[in-house]
C-alpha cells in the first residue's frame, strides 16, 4: 500500500520543460533604461531646449558658469545624500555651511592664518554634524525636527552675530579656489569633480559607504548582520557636516563675503538635487552619478532661467516646482520598481 | 455527491514574460478541505488570488455555485462568500476582538456605536466557534493561535462559504497547529469549504480531503490521498526525488570537547541557564515561546543583554554587546524573522552574502572592501548551496523564500563561524531548499563547527540533533541524548516540563 507504485499520481503527464522566464522585450528594456537614466535624459533635453531658445547658451562662458554654480550645490547635495541614504534627513546643511564659514572668517579677521581658518571651517562643520549625529542616535530624536531646529539655531546665530551686515574684503588666498583659474578654466569645478570621485569610491567600495546603504535599506537587518549602526549614522552626520563646511568655505570665497542670509538660495535645491538624482527618501538607494546629474540638471535649469530673462520674483515658484518634480520622479520610479 | 461549490476551469495566468499558471483545474465541494501544496513560486498564490478576484486570469474561468465570477471584483466575491485569510495577521491590532469581528459594520443605536450589543454578539459568536477570549481584549494581546482563529471567525461572520487559508500554520507550535486543525474541522462539519495552502507534507496529509500539487505553474491532482506516500508527494512537489538529510548516529561528537560554555546566565528572560555546546555538535533546543529557548540563542549572539553570568568560548570569556562582536568571536545567528532581521532588500545577492564579512575577511586597509573576493565567495556559495538566480547580481527580493534563506545561510557561513545558531531556519521555505540547507549544516559540523538548532518542526529536529535541550520558564529543565526519541516522547517531555513549572 505504501510503496510508490500503488499510488497513482504518477500517471499525471509530466509537464513539458516549464516555460521559464524569457528575456524582457526591447520596449521593456528601453523603459527600464529610461527609468534608470531619467535624469541624464532630462539634463540633455534641458540643455537642448535652452540652446534652441538662446543659442548663446552654448558659449564657454555660460557652460563653465554652470559648472561653477553646480559646485556648491553639488557638495551640499552629497552632504544631504549621506543622511538621506540612511532614511533620515539633515535639514541643517545650509545653516552649517553659513555658521562654520562665519566662524572661520571671523577667526581669520582676528588674525588666524588662512589655511588654519579654512581648517577651522571644516572642523566646525564636522562638529555640528557630530552633534546632530549624537542627538539622532544616542537620544533617538527625530532627525527631521532635530536638524530643522539645528538649522534655525545656526542661521539665527549667523544673523545675530553679523547683525544683518555682510563680512567682506576677504583675502585673495582665501578666495583662490573659489575664484581662481587654472589655464583659463575655473578651479571650482575641479573641486566638484574630485569630491564626486572621492565619494563615488566611498559609497561603492568602502565599509562605511556600504554600511550607509545597509542601514538605509533595513536598519534592524543591518544590526543583526553585524553592522555598527550607530557608528555608521554618526559618521554620516559628521561627513555631512564636513561637506557643508567645505561648501561654506567655497561659497563665501566665491561671493567674497559671508552674508546674513548665507546660502539660503540653496536650501530648496539641495534636497531636490539629491532626490532627482535618485537618492530615495526612504533610504538605501542612490548613486553618486545620479546625484551629479541631479545637481547639473537643477543648475542648468536655474542658469537657463536667468539667461532666458525670467523675473527674479519667480525664482521661489520655480524652486517649489523643482521639488515637486523631484518628488514625482522619485515616486514614479518607486512605483515602477515595485511593479509586478 | 453535492454540487460543486467552486470550479476552476482551464485557468492560465501570464505576467509579462512569465507564465505563472498553466491550465489549472480545481473543483471544491461544500465541507471539503482541499490543500494546495507546492514550493514558493509554484503558482499557489497566483491561483488563490485569481479565485479571490485580486487579479483576473489570462484564460479560463472560475465558477462559484455555478455563477461565473469573471465580472465580479474582490468585494463582490466576498459578498458571495469567498474569503482569503492571509498568512500574516492583518486584523487591526489596536482594536478589540469584538471590533475586529464586526470590522467596518459596527451596529449603532441612535447614531452611536452600540458597544453593549457588539460585545454581547461577539461573545456569542466566539463561544459558538470555540474561541474562548474576552471580546473586549485588544487583538494585540492575543496569542498567535487565537489571532489566527479570530481571522477565520471574521471570515465566518461575514458569511464565508469558502475560506482560503494561506500558510496558516507558519510559526505555530505543534499543539497550536493541532488546535487550529480541530477548529477548521469543526467549521468543515458545518459545511464550510477550505483551501489550505502549505509547504508541509505531513500536515497536508493529516488535514486534507483532497490535495493538488503545484509545480512550475502546473497542477498535479493527487487522485488517492489515502494511498499516496509522503515521499511520493515530496517528489511531486520538488520535481525529483528529495533525499532527506539526516544525522548518522555515529557522528555525534564525543563528550567533553566543549566549544562553548554558558554558566548561570541571568537576564530579563533567563533565570540561571548553564549549558555547554560540544565541538561539532548539533544541539537541538526546544521550548514554547517565552520559555527562554529563543532568548538563550539571541543572548549568545549579543542581541539581548545579560544581567549576570559567563559565556566562555574555548575557555576564553566573551563579552557580547552586539551581533558585530559575536560575529567577530565566531558566533553566527540566523533569525526566525527573515524579513526584518535577515535580508537586506536593497542589496543584490552578492552583497547580501558578503555583508557580515566586511569587518572580517573582506576587510582591506583604509576602510576598503575586497570586492573581487566578495564576488568570488558569493559565486562559490551560490554553487555550493544551489542558490537559484541568474547571477549573484540579482536583487535578493527577486528570489523565492527558500533561496533567500540560502543566501542568509551563505552570509553567516562566510563569517567562518565556530558556532552557528539556527532559529527556525526552515519556516516558510520549500522542502528542497530545506534539505539543501540542512545538508550543508551537517557537512560543516563534520569539520568541527558547532550548531544550535531551534525549531518547532520536531521531525526535522530529531533527524539532525545530537542532543536535545528543553527550556521552560527561563531555565533548562532537561538535557537528553537524541537516541531513539520519537516526536511523541519529545512533546511529552516538553509538556511535562511546562506542567511541572
Amino acid at each position: 500500500m505504501s510503496t510508490t507504485s500503488t499510488s497513482r499520481p504518477g500517471d499525471v503527464a509530466a509537464p513539458a520543460a516549464a516555460e521559464g522566464r524569457t528575456a524582457p522585450s526591447i520596449a521593456r528594456r528601453a523603459l527600464d533604461f529610461s527609468m534608470d537614466q531619467a535624469v541624464w535624459i532630462l539634463l540633455v533635453l534641458a540643455i537642448v531646449i535652452m540652446g534652441i531658445f538662446k543659442p548663446s547658451f552654448y558659449s564657454f562662458g555660460i557652460l563653465s558658469n554652470i559648472l561653477v554654480q553646480a559646485t556648491v550645490l553639488g557638495i551640499l547635495a552629497i552632504a544631504i545624500s549621506m543622511v538621506i541614504l540612511l532614511g533620515d534627513i539633515n535639514l541643517a546643511t545650509v545653516g552649517t555651511a553659513g555658521f562654520s564659514a562665519l566662524l572661520g572668517v571671523m577667526a581669520m579677521k582676528a588674525g588666524l592664518p588662512v589655511p588654519l581658518a579654512i581648517g577651522l571651517i571644516l572642523v566646525v562643520g564636522s562638529l555640528i554634524g557630530l552633534l546632530n549625529g549624537l542627538i539622532v542616535t544616542k537620544l533617538r530624536a527625530n532627525a527631521l525636527i532635530a536638524t530643522l531646529a539645528m538649522n534655525m539655531v545656526l542661521q539665527g546665530a549667523l544673523l545675530a552675530i553679523t547683525g544683518g551686515k555682510s563680512i567682506t574684503s576677504l583675502p585673495a588666498t582665501y578666495k583662490f579656489v573659489s575664484q581662481g583659474k587654472i589655464g583659463g578654466f575655473p578651479a571650482l569645478p575641479i573641486v566638484l569633480i574630485v569630491v564626486f570621485a572621492v565619494f563615488y569610491i566611498i559609497w561603492e567600495r568602502t565599509r562605511f559607504g556600504r554600511g550607509l546603504f545597509a542601514v538605509g535599506g533595513n536598519q534592524r537587518g543591518a544590526y543583526i548582520a553585524g553592522i555598527d549602526v550607530d557608528r555608521v549614522k554618526i559618521g554620516a552626520y559628521v561627513v555631512s557636516g564636513l561637506l557643508s563646511g567645505l561648501a561654506g568655505w567655497l561659497l563665501s570665497g566665491y561671493m567674497g563675503a559671508v552674508t546674513s542670509s548665507f546660502g539660503t538660495t540653496y536650501e530648496m535645491q539641495v534636497i531636490a538635487a539629491a532626490v532627482i538624482g535618485g537618492v530615495s527618501l526612504t533610504g538605501g538607494r542612490g548613486n553618486m552619478i545620479g546625484v551629479l546629474a541631479g545637481t547639473l540638471l537643477l543648475t542648468v535649469i536655474q542658469v537657463g532661467l536667468a539667461v532666458l530673462g525670467i523675473q527674479s520674483t519667480l525664482i521661489t515658484l520655480a524652486g517649489g516646482l523643482m521639488i515637486f518634480v523631484a518628488v514625482l520622479i522619485d515616486a514614479s520610479r518607486n512605483l515602477y520598481n515595485s511593479r509586478t | 455527491m453535492t454540487d460543486a461549490l467552486l470550479q476552476v476551469r482551464g485557468v492560465s495566468k501570464v505576467f509579462g514574460a512569465t507564465r505563472a499558471l498553466s491550465d489549472a483545474n480545481l473543483t471544491i465541494h461544500p465541507g471539503e478541505i482541499h490543500s494546495l501544496l507546492g514550493r514558493n513560486g509554484a503558482g499557489k498564490s497566483t491561483l488563490v488570488n485569481i479565485i479571490a478576484g485580486i487579479y483576473p486570469p489570462t484564460t479560463g474561468d472560475v465558477l462559484f455555485e455555478g455563477q461565473d465570477l469573471r465580472p465580479l471584483n474582490i468585494f463582490a466575491r466576498q459578498e458571495l462568500g469567498i474569503r482569503l485569510v492571509p498568512q500574516h495577521e492583518n486584523s487591526f491590532p489596536d482594536l478589540t476582538v469584538a471590533e475586529n469581528i464586526f470590522s467596518g459594520v459596527l451596529p449603532t443605536r441612535r447614531g452611536l456605536v452600540d458597544w453593549k450589543r457588539i460585545n454581547h454578539d461577539a461573545a456569542e459568536e466566539l463561544a459558538a466557534y470555540g474561541l474562548h477570549v474576552d471580546p473586549r481584549t485588544p487583538v494585540r494581546e492575543l496569542s498567535s493561535i487565537d489571532a489566527r482563529k479570530l481571522n477565520i471567525i471574521r471570515a465566518m461572520h461575514s458569511g464565508a462559504k469558502l475560506i482560503i487559508l494561506d500558510e496558516p500554520t507558519t510559526a505555530l507550535t505543534n499543539r497550536e497547529r493541532a488546535e487550529l486543525f480541530e477548529f477548521v474541522r469543526d467549521l468543515k462539519a458545518m459545511g464550510t469549504a477550505f483551501i489550505f495552502i502549505s509547504h508541509y507534507l505531513g500536515e497536508v496529509l493529516e488535514l486534507s480531503d483532497a490535495i493538488s500539487v503545484l509545480r512550475d505553474g502546473r497542477m498535479y491532482p493527487v487522485d488517492d490521498i489515502e494511498a499516496v506516500s509522503e515521499a511520493h508527494l515530496a517528489s511531486l512537489v520538488a520535481g525529483e526525488e528529495v533525499e532527506l538529510s539526516r544525522r548518522r548516529p555515529d557522528e555525534a561528537p564525543p563528550e567533553g570537547a566543549d566549544f562553548l560554555r554558558a554558566v548561570d546566565l541571568h537576564s530579563k528572560d533567563l533565570q540561571g541557564v548553564s549549558l555547554s555546546v560540544r565541538r561539532g555538535e548539533i544541539l537541538g533546543v526546544i521550548g514554547f515561546p517565552g520559555s527562554g529557548a529563543r532568548e538563550f540563542c539571541r543572548t549568545l549572539f549579543g542581541i539581548e543583554r545579560l544581567t549576570s553570568g559567563t559565556i566562555l568560548a574555548d575557555g576564553q570569556e566573551l563579552h557580547l554587546a552586539s551581533p558585530a562582536e559575536a560575529i567577530r568571536h565566531g558566533i553566527a545567528y540566523i533569525s526566525y524573522d527573515r524579513h526584518r532581521e535577515g535580508i537586506m532588500p536593497t542589496f543584490d545577492v552578492n552583497e547580501n552574502i558578503g555583508i557580515s564579512s566586511y569587518a572580517g575577511k573582506l576587510r582591506r586597509a583604509g576602510g576598503f572592501i575586497d570586492l573581487a573576493l566578495r564576488r568570488s565567495l558569493a559565486d562559490s556559495y551560490r554553487d555550493a548551496l544551489k542558490i537559484r538566480c541568474n547571477s549573484v547580481d540579482d536583487d535578493i527580493t527577486s528570489l523565492s523564500g527558500g533561496n533567500q534563506q540560502k543566501v542568509i545561510v551563505s552570509r553567516l557561513l562566510n563569517t567562518d563561524p565556530r558556532l552557528l545558531i539556527l532559529d527556525e531556519p526552515t519556516v516558510g521555505i520549500d522542502i528542497k531548499s530545506r534539505e539543501e540547507i540542512i545538508a550543508t549544516v551537517l557537512e560543516l559540523t563534520r569539520t568541527g563547527m558547532s550548531t544550535i538548532y531551534l525549531t518547532n518542526d520536531y521531525e526535522e529536529l530529531l533527524r539532525v540533533a545530537d542532543r536535545l535541550v528543553f527550556f521552560d520558564d527561563g531555565r533548562v529543565v532537561s538535557v537528553l541524548e537524541n537516541k531513539g526519541i520519537t516526536i511523541d516522547q519529545l512533546t511529552a517531555i516538553r509538556d511535562r516540563a511546562k506542567e511541572a513549572a
